[in-house]
């Protein structure tokens, strides 16, 4: 099919271009509480086509773009027709010039996930048994949960010579624990794992059973007013997307970040830890083609880079890193029981909780936090956090435990002061 | 006009057919989902654009939907041909028969009766006033590019404006033993996003417009691009607000995402089956205030999540989901129905034929009262305006509220005082807010912008709305 699409990019006269095939076959089961409720099947095969229009504008020069889908079996005439529209739209896009990637053909990059050493069925009845493993009592158990295990093959070409091509695994899926006493309450968990990691899961589910136990325990919300808080796991996660997000190239060169090379982004007196972030290429290769490698992101406090794709780096003025999905952070300076050693309210399970990267608020409403305090731990339930990372990031204290998963892997925990909860009067 | 059925479908239908008889011999119920559906997302802003099919808005395929007489079992697939459908069967076969393999000791399989489906044909499409192809990328990027031009010019403080729109064009045709149903419909959308800077704090203002219908919608922004560019400046003087409980107003936008969020996903019947909702509890029972009527529905509304059968070929409902106050009835998908042994409701919708179908919501709204704005702001000591919703997270089983919203306007003896509050996050427990109701203006407002997951997955066109609405609610 690459070929077919390139021989109407010929006949077309579209000189430049970028093709993305995917392949993926996946296996999903669903269930509920013990019982497999659907069995399901994938197999499908995209091809996502990007052409490239160079251009004049007012005596500068213009590259527009414009993305469209081939889809498998269309017919050359509907290809034809599909690029010809794309093209004509990529004409009218007026963006600033930027240069394409070029490459050659490189070898096929498999993957050294433990997944690829077993079928997708053998994968989904490994992490069923590792999810169900806890699940031994009438009082609390698993409600109900989705497993995905996925094989995708990549390959991407483009006009100027780049052709990779790389298989990825990746089990996924959610879970939701019920605990029926004193209170009937559930609580929502994720997963993702790109290595057979059926221990990490089965650890994970053990501490989720634990919580929802602790959250049918909880009947208030806090009162209202300001706390130390303590974050973790995939909330802190989301508090440091703020960084990765700041340092975009496509926020700066919209001006919607003003960080530049240097900064000590939490600023030039920090009372609490200051973060080191690594950027981790978890795919061999970006969308657009590029090679990716691990980073460093901010050392001591410091921005050290911006990262991007192609085109916001070009308009920069850095070398393209392609996209990262994943960071790594060296842990903290305290371990959890020095950052217990005084009143706080630790949320560990929030509704959704979100970091806005713009405005730097983050909150959300709190399913599950332990309050203590000075004497004794109480679990809570309700209410919201409200907070500004540009209040409390000069004063962040992060734990030296650690928290992993296909994201992130750094501190569990960090402890913020003087943040603002809306709880009962 | 009327939205074309798809070519693609139409030169599939008959292949498609001996597929099903196919399967037919070989299991008690069988059905397939076809799916031709396209998309174009445009995106002028102060020093970008992009027009192009979105990933998530483009696709074309199939899902294959059997039961053996006890258990099903779903295969999504893109490529068909006169020779692979041997191949496509035995593919079915092998995940039929592959239940063993996905589960460990302890854990055993759901027992389903087969669907007893009434013989059905249709075929519908919906209406547009201008076809966003025939208008061109072209037309409907100078347009965009006119309000960006004219949204930047309002203040040198205004950092970005971006003026975007998305449509879609899909054909969906639905076979099993007994029904034949295709449908064509189309839907645009397009919202402005102001950006605005005050130091290191960055502050953005969203506005959505949407319809079932072509780029008729295009000239809704126009008015409004005054307006938003003022609002975003006002954030930049906003104030976090002083926690506690207020009598409040929602815009129908707040008043939508909490019909939505807070109640909306608690009626979803596929959650009654894994006793994830408290709702399951209260139907026949009060949830709200007198003056509250829900709806949710394809054929509630004319808006984006409008349709005239659903992923599983049941027909469109509108559904009463609250009748003054008293909780009626959930809303379904055909398995759930099955298990609950209720009519299911046209809510089985899956994102695209890759994914599972769940019980989703459509058009969800409450309906009007008697009131005027006017007359509930008047009634207010000290509170808040509640406007431009940002977003929100059901909890069913829990019944608590997570809604995030971009401004309260503060209220001081009946009267706006002009001063703002941002960010806002309401919280509490959904019959306390949905009790407290004590005044609906008339007018209805539905919005269909964004997108709605069940979790963090799943997504599909929605849309919500209703009057503005008085309520007691806890900010945050």
């Amino acid at each position: 099919m690459i070929e077919q699409i390139r021989a109407v990019l010929q006949q077309l006269g579209i000189a430049e271009y970028r093709i993305v095939e995917s392949v993926q076959e996946s296996v999903e089961s669903f269930f509920v509480r013990k019982k497999l409720d659907l069995k399901r099947r994938t197999d499908l095969t995209d091809y996502s086509v990007v052409v490239f229009c160079p251009h004049e504008k007012n005596g500068r020069q213009m590259l527009g773009a414009s993305a469209v889908n081939i889809h498998p079996g269309m017919e050359t005439e509907e290809i034809t027709e599909t690029l010809q529209k794309a093209y004509q739209a990529a004409a009218l896009v007026c963006n600033e010039y930027y240069e394409l990637n070029a490459g050659e053909k490189e070898d096929f990059v498999a993957s050294n996930s433990r997944f690829a050493g077993q079928s997708l069925e053998e994968s989904i009845r490994q992490i069923v048994e590792a999810l169900y493993a806890s699940d031994t009592s009438e009082k609390v158990f698993i409600n109900s949960a989705e497993v995905f295990a996925k094989r995708v093959v990549r390959r991407i070409v483009n006009s100027r010579g780049v052709d990779v091509s790389y298989e990825t695994y990746l089990v996924s899926g959610e879970y939701v624990v019920q605990c029926i006493e004193p209170r009937d309450v559930e609580t929502y968990h994720q997963f993702s794992y790109d290595d057979a990691e059926p221990d990490a899961l089965r650890q994970d589910v053990a501490e989720a059973f634990t919580m929802t136990q602790a959250r049918a325990e909880a009947d208030r919300p806090p009162k209202a007013g300001e706390y130390t808080i303590l974050l973790s796991g995939k909330n802190l996660q989301e508090i440091l997307q703020y960084y990765c997000g700041r340092s975009s190239a496509g926020v700066i060169y919209q001006k919607y970040s003003n960080y530049q090379i240097g900064d000590h982004v939490q600023g030039n007196a920090v009372q609490g830890d200051v973060l080191t972030i690594y950027m981790k290429a978890k795919e061999p290769y970006s969308d657009e083609g590029i090679p990716m490698k691990d980073r460093t992101l901010m050392e001591n406090g410091a921005l050290k880079m911006f990262h991007g794709g192609l085109k916001y780096s070009y308009y920069i003025g850095i070398e393209p890193t392609g996209d990262y999905h994943s960071i790594s952070v060296p842990v903290g300076s305290r371990t959890m029981e020095e950052l217990k050693a005084s009143p706080y309210l630790h949320i560990v399970s929030f509704s959704d909780f979100q970091m806005d990267i713009l405005s730097g608020h983050f909150g959300g409403e709190i399913r599950l936090a332990f309050l203590y305090d000075g004497e004794k731990v109480t679990p809570v339930t309700g209410g919201s956090v409200n907070g500004s990372i540009l209040e409390v990031q000069g004063n962040m204290t992060f734990s030296k435990e650690r928290y992993r998963n296909d994201q992130y892997e750094g501190p569990y925990a960090v402890r913020m002061e003087n943040v603002k909860v809306a709880g009962i009067e | 006009m009327k939205v074309q059925e798809s070519l693609f479908i139409q030169k599939k239908k008959a292949l498609l057919k001996r597929l099903l008889d196919m399967l037919l011999e070989q299991y008690p119920y069988a059905s397939i989902l076809a799916e031709d559906t396209k998309s174009r997302n445009y995106n002028v802003s102060r020093k970008n654009m992009s027009v192009g099919e979105g990933e998530r808005g483009t696709f074309r395929g199939f899902v294959v939907k059997v039961s053996d007489g006890k258990h099903y079992a779903e295969y999504s697939f893109n490529q068909i041909s006169e020779e692979n459908l041997e191949d496509i069967c035995a593919h079915i076969k092998e995940l039929v028969e592959s239940s063993d393999e996905l589960m460990p000791d302890g854990v055993c399989e759901s027992e389903y009766q087969v669907p007893m489906e009434k013989k059905a044909e249709f075929s519908g499409s919906t209406e547009y006033e201008i076809d966003p192809e025939t208008l061109g990328d072209d037309a409907i990027l100078d347009h965009l590019t006119a309000i960006k031009e004219k949204g930047l010019a309002v203040s040198e403080k205004i950092l970005d404006c971006h003026a975007v729109s998305s449509y879609q064009k899909y054909t969906k045709l639905f076979l099993s033993g007994d029904r034949v149903m295709e449908q064509s419909v189309m839907w645009m959308t397009c919202f402005l996003y102001f950006v605005a800077a005050k130091g290191e704090e960055i502050k953005t203002y969203y506005k959505p417009y949407s319809n079932l219908g072509g780029a008729e919608v295009l000239s809704r922004m126009d008015a409004d691009i005054e307006d938003c560019a003022k609002a975003v400046l006002e954030l930049l003087e906003s104030e976090p607000i002083l926690p506690g409980e207020y009598d409040c107003i929602c815009s129908p936008d707040v008043t939508g995402m909490i019909v939505h969020e807070a109640f909306g996903h608690g009626v979803e019947m596929d959650m009654f089956v894994k006793k994830r909702a408290l709702a399951e509890q209260y139907v026949g029972k009060r949830v709200a205030s007198d003056l509250v009527t829900m709806h949710d529905g394809a054929s509630a509304a004319n808006e984006v999540a409008t349709y005239f059968f659903d992923d599983e070929g049941t027909m469109a409902h509108d559904t009463t989901v609250i009748e003054k106050g008293i909780l009626k009835s959930g809303i379904s998908d055909l398995q759930s129905a099955l298990i609950l042994q209720t009519e299911p409701t046209g809510n089985g919708r899956r994102e695209s034929f890759r994914r599972k179908a769940y019980t989703r919501m459509t058009n969800t709204f409450f309906e009007g009262g008697t009131d005027s704005v006017e007359e509930m702001i008047a009634s207010i000591q000290y509170g808040f305006l509640l406007e431009n919703p940002q977003n929100g997270m059901e909890d069913p089983k829990n019944w608590g509220i997570q809604c995030m919203v971009n401004i309260a306007r503060e209220i001081r003896d009946g009267k706006l005082t002009g001063k703002i509050f941002s960010p806002i996050v309401l919280t509490g427990y959904v019959p306390d807010l949905l009790k407290s109701i004590s005044m609906m203006s008339e007018n209805v407002r539905l919005s269909g912008s964004g997108m709605c997951g069940k979790g963090y997955k799943e997504w599909v066109k929605v849309s919500d709305g209703g009057p503005y609405i008085k309520a007691k609610i806890r900010l945050g």
